[in-house]
């Protein structure tokens, strides 16, 4: 749906103020609050080549820069590239009158034909992972600086730490001075700051050569404004920050880029640190061990069917309410008090004052059309409630716009009960889940004046 | 939003006892090659080509007007070869699209106007935006979004993709209706 339908139209208030789609959201069961994708921790579970799906664990993916050894790139357009057999014959080392077959490897992209023979990078005769990797001519000079601001990273987290030290537990500082017993020491972690003082004698961080001020620049060479310009043989700029560590300025010297890994990522709230998503090890699965997407908890809002609308005049809108959970759900809806945020409300908006019971969601039934099987025996007014599907219904507000030119915006507070299973399941088995009532913004583009 | 009501011109289509709906104006080449599992609609001008290889397409699928599905070949030393096409279930390609995959998994999106290159693998849940060029052999995992000419990778798609794309399909099913049945 993400990309199918717009899902802009509908936003919930995260916790940390922002609005999202719900289908970027999480309920975290432990806090009862919403979580939005740019306000969980990501941690990244498993890095991923997008092309052989291969998983590595990340420090083999830190080893390898983050690059799969085995996939390519195409260096121009960057489409993958694909290996190609052929045959070469080549005279028999034992016997110079007879030729063998041997079969060669290359790499041609299938979308803009470039091949490695293009660059006249030899065949390999083995399939995969026996291409040259280039040698970055700055490889030394980067792990020198690495090297020395992890160095003055140490000092400064020493000193960061001494600091703190002194400042709580300055009687432990002076018996420090007064020789204190070891065992206390590593007791109050001050082992690791002891040890860090005393590398830093001998290597100092400043003991690197300077990088040097450019001051002058040769001459542009006269050939520029004599020769005419081969376009064709000269990169392009995107081509150049394929390779950013040798940014080849003519293409024979376009090089295979190796294929940047993908991430598996699992998802913690920001405050309790519980699990909000953990997907499976392996990149071919969808599945999850742990999925706490708002989507399977929270009620949805869409809107039925688009209307038209006239400043100041009231038009009757249906609005669509779904039932997540497997038991009754009962809904208010409620104006949300002194919004003054006009971005987000450009309408007045009539709900309906009585609360909304929201059949139970069964997945048997969800895949039968047969309308008016499932008898409800919920007391509607039909003034109010325009129509019940299965774990459906339809609803009526009233929208007046009341500013001119502009997107119909209304806002409302969305109050649902919420049976919390998992901590019940936890807690006894025979315990009903307890009811508990959550409450979310939900902001609503409708159309235009 | 929800999905709004698409009527069908009830004589146009062909109803089988399994739920899937089939344009009359399709043409499905090699029709005993071809399985379709239920509930899926293939609407007019779709061209699968089931005399080239079988081509399984699993339920809820929907297939849009003037795409064709046909299975991709491969040249070896002694001539041509053609794979059987498998399509999961709640799959959603839209008009205009050529698919030549040699395997989409379920929760597939296929946006208008697409060519999926020879070979090409699409993984479960994944979405290929409109006006997609997708060149041979690609791999699309899961949970991406591919966009461009050539496609490459724009997007995460959300956790949820799955309950998503069965919700799509299912009511687009339901909203696809023929004329003067129903309401």
């Amino acid at each position: 749906m993400a990309t199918f339908m717009s899902i802009d139209l509908i936003k919930y208030l995260c916790n940390c103020g922002k609005k999202c789609p719900i289908c970027r959201m999480y309920l975290c069961k432990h806090c009862l609050k919403l979580r939005c994708i740019d306000c969980v921790q990501h941690e990244v579970d498993s890095p991923y080549c997008p092309s052989c799906l291969e998983s590595m664990p990340v420090s083999e993916a830190k080893l390898k820069k983050n690059r799969c050894i085995n996939c390519f790139d195409c260096p121009l357009c960057g489409h993958t590239l694909m290996t190609r057999a052929t045959s070469q014959v080549s005279p028999n080392p034992d016997d110079p009158s007879k030729a063998v077959t041997r079969k060669m490897y290359y790499m041609a992209c299938g979308f803009c034909r470039w091949s490695t023979r293009d660059v006249n990078l030899p065949d390999q005769n083995v399939a995969t992972g026996n291409w040259p990797v280039m040698e970055n001519p700055n490889a030394k000079r980067i792990s020198n600086l690495l090297e020395n601001y992890k160095l003055i990273a140490q000092v400064e987290k020493a000193e960061r730490e001494r600091k703190k030290y002194v400042k709580r537990r300055s009687h432990l500082y002076l018996q420090e001075k007064y020789n204190m017993s070891p065992a206390i020491v590593k007791r109050k972690g001050m082992a690791s700051f002891s040890s860090l003082s005393l590398k830093e004698g001998d290597k100092t961080p400043d003991d690197l050569d300077q990088s040097e001020t450019v001051s002058s620049f040769d001459p542009l060479p006269t050939e520029f404004f004599t020769k005419p310009a081969a376009l064709d043989k000269i990169t392009k700029l995107t081509h150049r920050f394929m390779l950013p560590e040798f940014q080849p300025d003519e293409t024979s010297k376009l090089h295979p880029v190796r294929k940047h890994l993908l991430m598996r990522k699992s998802l913690r709230c920001s405050e309790c640190e519980h699990n909000l998503s953990k997907a499976d090890f392996n990149p071919n699965s969808i599945k999850f061990k742990i999925q706490l997407t708002a989507l399977h908890w929270i009620p949805e809002v869409r809107i039925m069917t688009p209307s038209t609308f006239n400043l100041n005049k009231e038009t009757v809108v249906t609005l669509t309410l779904s039932n997540p959970s497997v038991f009754n759900t009962t809904v208010t809806l409620s104006q949300i008090e002194n919004e003054t945020d006009t971005d987000y409300c450009t309408a007045k908006v009539e709900l309906p004052k009585k609360e909304i019971v929201l059949a139970s969601r069964d997945e048997a039934s969800m895949h039968v059309y047969e309308e008016s099987t499932a008898t409800h025996d919920f007391k509607d007014d039909p003034k109010l409630i325009a129509f019940r599907k299965g774990n459906k219904v339809g609803f009526i507000v009233k929208v007046t716009p009341v500013v001119k030119d502009s997107d119909v915006k209304i806002c409302f507070l969305l109050k649902h009960e919420f049976r919390n299973t998992t901590v019940a399941a936890l807690q006894s088995e025979s315990k009903e889940p307890e009811i508990v009532w959550l409450e979310h913004k939900v902001y609503l583009c409708l159309g235009t004046v | 939003m929800e999905l709004q009501d698409e009527f069908y011109n009830n004589a146009q289509y062909i109803e089988t006892a399994s739920g899937n709906k089939v344009s009359r104006q399709s043409v499905l080449c090699g029709s005993q090659n071809i399985v379709i599992n239920g509930k899926t609609v293939i609407m007019t001008n779709c061209v699968i080509r089931g005399d080239l290889a079988n081509v399984r397409i699993g339920r809820h699928c929907i297939i849009g007007k003037n795409s064709v599905i046909r299975p991709a070949f491969k040249k070896f030393s002694k001539g041509v070869a053609f794979f059987p096409l498998h399509i999961g279930d709640h799959v959603l390609i839209e008009e205009d699209s050529i698919v030549n995959a040699a395997q989409i998994g379920s929760f597939v999106h296929i946006g208008k106007n697409c060519v999926i290159g020879r070979r090409s693998v699409l993984k479960d849940c994944c979405a290929i935006a409109d006006n997609t060029i997708l060149p041979p052999e690609s791999v699309i995992p899961p949970f991406t979004l591919y966009s461009g000419s050539p496609g490459k990778m724009i997007a995460e798609l959300p956790d949820c993709t799955q309950d998503l794309m069965c919700d799509i399909t299912v009511s687009y099913y339901q909203h696809f209706k023929p004329h003067g049945k129903g309401k």
